[in-house]
């Protein structure tokens, strides 16, 4: 059982602010997932919860107990690094083993729980393994059978899977959303990669430059983002964005003409997605420019046209295919449109 | 042409190891021309008649009834009490080194694992005091060890050694400390470990080969020391080195060089010794790999 509620939570050095202002209640057995560019503070949320790093301001409670004072070793968390942090002169076996010795745990219990923690993670052959003979993955899975052995109430995962290969980092993905489900344990996981956050959370925070842009699941963010930021980091492609002016329900700008739309006024962006849209015939859509590019993805041909400077891309038939420069016609219906206010940023259709 | 082309490489090899070989007969011939004429009598090895004395043991013959003799280690270690130095020096090693590791490992890691500035100017510091020339610091501390009456004892050798070499081994040391990840403390820290512990159980045991090839650097210091210890110890607590010195100070008396000649082999013999038992340590990049993802 672990609740974990940040209340006000701020990180300063001198004047540069690393975290501003973070209020969040992370519920227990959550997954949750901070998710944001590199340098947008969600490492150091995540080691100031881990007592690696001192708060400036706020408190963090973990279980009901305020933890700001706390070392690391008493505010029973388990950590995975980025790097694994192994400890290079023990075996597999000593690593996984590490925690349960440092705290006294009744030795008669360590043989057990380290060979449990090594099945679940496929590591049974190579306890008696240096960690400098092995390869990433299994690397990054002692990593994890070290957090999960002494059964902590928290963990905390920072960009466990960032230093694995594209094909590895999809099975180990896999793997950490079992385990998780099967440990159920409140997990708080740091990525930059938006699909580590859309596969894995139960709740995502979307954070920039140490402020929180959005908190919710991953539907709600993908779906619904609550400003540009998350609107242009989340998705793949990141959702099409368009400066333009809306009076009177009518969006336009060059190219482009969108009617229907029944909120906000004066200068707005609006985006789309690039799989809501569609191809029209010739002249009956609402964007018609020249393609600027064409990309065969296999599955689909995406096709990309300059409104402005943006660059706009619509998701068409895999056996959609025409000439760079051609000529087409978009349908973008008010309903897969997303309107923001161009001077904040903020949603303004909701 | 496969002969050519296999051929000059050959020849090349075959320079480079001629230029090896001479090279390594220039650098080992003093040693080994000083260890020969250890067992001699002065007469030959500082023959004005004819150098290859030194080599036939003429008067080494006529004097000692043998081409060898071993006069000069009898007359160093037994008559002069050369065993009295090199247990000096012993202990002058013995706690320089214990005293300036364990100085050096906790602040060493302490240093680099600082997020304070004064770490930086604190290291630098630490830099112009080794950058000065140990006899500068000597004759600072003589008044002060005469009024006090500590001159001339060991401890006080061992004090100033330390100081002087106490900024090399914090600079050394804290570099090693730099070159493990921050990771691996905060891992153990998490893990279960306070700062200390995590200190003793993950750091210390990857560092060893830093700890090593440091505290050798600083055992050589101390074991080659002139300038302090012979400033600083009476005749009774003389260390290797400066008796040494002492026997060559003396040559009224004949065959006191030849007690120099012996206590000079028997100096550089152990430093032989111990780099070999090391030179795995000193060498060894036992970290890299292992600690990196």
């Amino acid at each position: 059982m672990a609740e974990i509620q940040l209340r006000n939570v701020n990180k300063r050095w001198g004047s540069f602010i690393g975290v501003d202002n973070f209020n969040l209640t992370i519920a227990d057995k959550e997954f949750l997932v901070l998710l944001g560019p590199s340098g947008c503070g969600k490492t150091t949320t995540m080691r100031m919860i881990a007592g690696l790093e001192d708060v400036t301001d706020g408190e963090i409670v973990i279980d009901g107990k305020v933890v700001n004072n706390l070392d690391p070793k008493d505010r029973d968390v388990a950590m995975v690094f980025q790097s694994y942090a192994l400890y290079p002169n023990m075996n597999v076996y000593e690593n996984i083993r590490f925690p349960l010795k440092v705290r006294g745990v009744d030795p008669a219990t360590h043989d057990e729980r380290v060979r449990r923690a090594s099945a679940m993670v496929e590591l049974d052959d190579f306890l008696h393994r240096k960690p400098a003979e092995l390869s990433g993955g299994q690397r990054q899975r002692v990593a994890l059978a070290r957090a999960i052995v002494r059964e902590p109430n928290v963990f905390l995962m920072d960009e466990p899977l960032s230093n694995l290969d594209a094909k590895l980092r999809v099975s180990t993905r896999a793997q950490i959303k079992n385990l998780s489900h099967e440990l159920a344990v409140t997990t708080i996981y740091v990525t930059h990669d938006q699909i580590e956050a859309m596969t894995l959370a139960d709740r995502v925070v979307v954070m920039e430059k140490g402020v929180v842009q959005q908190v919710g699941s991953p539907t709600e963010i993908y779906d619904r983002p609550a400003n540009l930021f998350v609107a242009s980091f989340i998705g793949n492609p990141a959702m099409n964005l368009i400066d333009g002016d809306l009076c009177d329900g009518v969006f336009e700008t060059r190219n482009t003409r969108i009617t229907g739309l029944n909120t906000g006024h004066g200068k707005t962006t609006l985006g789309f997605r690039a799989e809501d849209a569609s191809l029209a015939r010739d002249g009956e859509g609402q964007i018609s420019a020249p393609i600027y590019t064409l990309e065969l993805l296999g599955d689909a041909t995406m096709i990309s046209v300059r409104i402005g400077t943006s660059l706009v891309a619509v998701k068409a038939d895999k056996s959609f295919r025409a000439e760079i420069g051609d000529l087409v016609s978009i349908h973008v219906t008010p309903e897969i449109c997303h309107l923001f206010s161009t001077e904040t940023g903020q949603r303004i259709d909701d | 042409m496969a002969s050519q082309a296999q051929k000059r490489p050959a020849a090349l090899q075959v320079i480079l190891i001629a230029i090896l070989v001479i090279w390594m007969i220039a650098a080992a011939f003093p040693f080994f021309w000083t260890l020969w004429g250890s067992f001699k009598v002065e007469g030959d090895f500082f023959s004005l008649a004819d150098w290859t004395n030194v080599l036939t043991g003429e008067m080494t013959t006529r004097e000692t009834g043998d081409a060898f003799t071993t006069e000069g280690y009898s007359g160093a270690w037994v008559q002069e009490e050369f065993w009295k130095a090199a247990w000096n020096s012993t202990l002058v090693c013995l706690f320089v080194v214990t005293i300036s590791l364990t100085l050096g490992t906790l602040g060493g890691y302490a240093l680099a694992r600082s997020t304070y500035r004064y770490a930086f100017w604190f290291l630098l510091i630490a830099l112009i005091f080794r950058a000065m020339p140990p006899i500068t610091l000597v004759s600072g501390y003589l008044p002060v060890f005469f009024q006090w009456n500590i001159w001339g004892h060991l401890p006080t050798a061992i004090i100033v050694l330390v100081a002087i070499n106490q900024p090399f081994t914090l600079w050394m040391l804290h570099s090693f400390f730099k070159n493990i990840p921050q990771d691996l403390d905060e891992s153990a820290m998490v893990d279960g470990c306070t700062r200390f512990q995590a200190f003793r159980h993950v750091i210390i045991p990857v560092m060893w080969p830093g700890i090593i090839t440091t505290g050798l650097f600083s055992f050589l210091l101390a074991y080659n020391d002139f300038a302090v210890t012979a400033m600083i110890l009476d005749k009774e607590n003389q260390t290797m080195v400066p008796k040494i010195a002492s026997f060559l100070g003396t040559t009224q008396t004949k065959g006191n060089v030849m007690f120099a000649v012996a206590a000079v082999v028997s100096t550089t013999a152990p430093l032989f010794l111990l780099i070999m038992v090391f030179q795995r340590q000193i060498v060894s990049g036992l970290t890299a790999g292992a600690v990196k993802g």
